[in-house]
């Protein structure tokens, strides 16, 4: 049976997200579409002079993906929050796996909320992002 | 010694109207790979009880950043000019988000800015800048509040 914000216990895992592998385009079309032009992300020449060996990318287009793989099991409406921490630059040509799994299941005047640990890691396993999101869990939100 | 301008420390910036333009939004959705018509069909997302498609949760971050460059378009100074970030050293530590209602594409909403405060980190290593923002929504209230720390890596 599939798990929902509505069933979900403590220990449920959300369906896993992929995304990738990000390209130098996928960069020049993020920071376009997001309006974040800093250079080290889409520039080469700057990034090597700034001291790295390649661009990055941004971490937000990571948790673009957090974002997803929380409102694809749970619709926008139950999200309540979503927070993360960026561990490690993700190189260009990442390929992401995106995990969430319940931690905390809250319930208070017959409302219930859920914590969701959420993480980003790279093929090598090395994480990118460690987050977490507050998903409502009441049957009409 | 840091670079930060700590003497912003409780800067606000004028609260700065932007509107969701459609085009832009789904720019922002099809880069980031969202597929759900919720985001993509404004048709699919009115069937579905919404005036219009949904933005995605971190486009709350691209609506402060279309404020800021709307701030420094007018001749005001952005938020990296005020706090004097330093690109070459710049890193997005944290982004967390609070929800109180959604945003929705051809929405016109109010865009705020806040310097919070600036700590140090790993025996001066690292400088951070608290960055707050709040979007409010005319009618609906405030919708979201966002926090980031960016880290200045030094020496």
């Amino acid at each position: 049976m599939t798990v929902t914000p509505t069933t979900a216990q403590v220990g449920d895992s959300l369906p896993p997200l992929t995304f990738g592998p990000i390209s130098r385009s996928t960069l020049a079309l993020y920071a376009g579409a997001s309006g974040d032009h800093n250079p080290i992300h889409i520039d080469l020449d700057f990034a090597r002079a700034a001291g790295m060996d390649d661009v990055f990318a941004h971490g937000m287009l990571s948790m673009a993906q957090l974002g997803r793989l929380a409102t694809d099991w749970a619709g926008q409406d139950r999200l309540r929050s979503l927070s993360t921490r960026f561990t490690a630059i993700t190189p260009v040509g990442a390929v992401l796996t995106c995990t969430g799994q319940v931690t905390h299941r809250h319930e208070e005047h017959g409302r219930v909320l859920l914590t969701v640990k959420l993480a980003a890691h790279l093929e090598d396993g090395t994480q990118t992002l460690r987050g977490e999101a507050k998903i409502c869990g009441t049957a009409a939100p | 010694m840091g670079i930060f301008d700590r003497s912003t420390k409780g800067q606000i910036t004028p609260s700065i109207r932007i509107t969701l333009e459609p085009g832009p939004l789904a720019f922002f959705t099809e880069t980031i790979g969202e597929t759900n018509p919720l985001y993509r069909d404004r048709d699919a997302a009115r069937a579905a009880g919404h005036p219009d498609v949904l933005a995605p949760p971190t486009y709350a971050v691209v609506v402060g950043t279309f404020a800021d460059q709307k701030a420094k378009r007018a001749g005001a100074p952005d938020l990296l000019d005020r706090i004097n970030g330093d690109l070459r050293v710049l890193l997005h530590g944290t982004e967390e988000y609070a929800y109180h209602g959604l945003m929705y594409a051809t929405d016109t909403l109010e865009v705020e800015n806040e310097v919070m405060h600036f700590t140090d980190a790993k025996g001066g290593k690292l400088e951070i800048a608290h960055i707050a923002t709040r979007i409010s929504h005319p009618k609906r209230g405030l919708l979201v509040e966002a926090s980031r720390r960016l880290i200045h890596r030094l020496g």
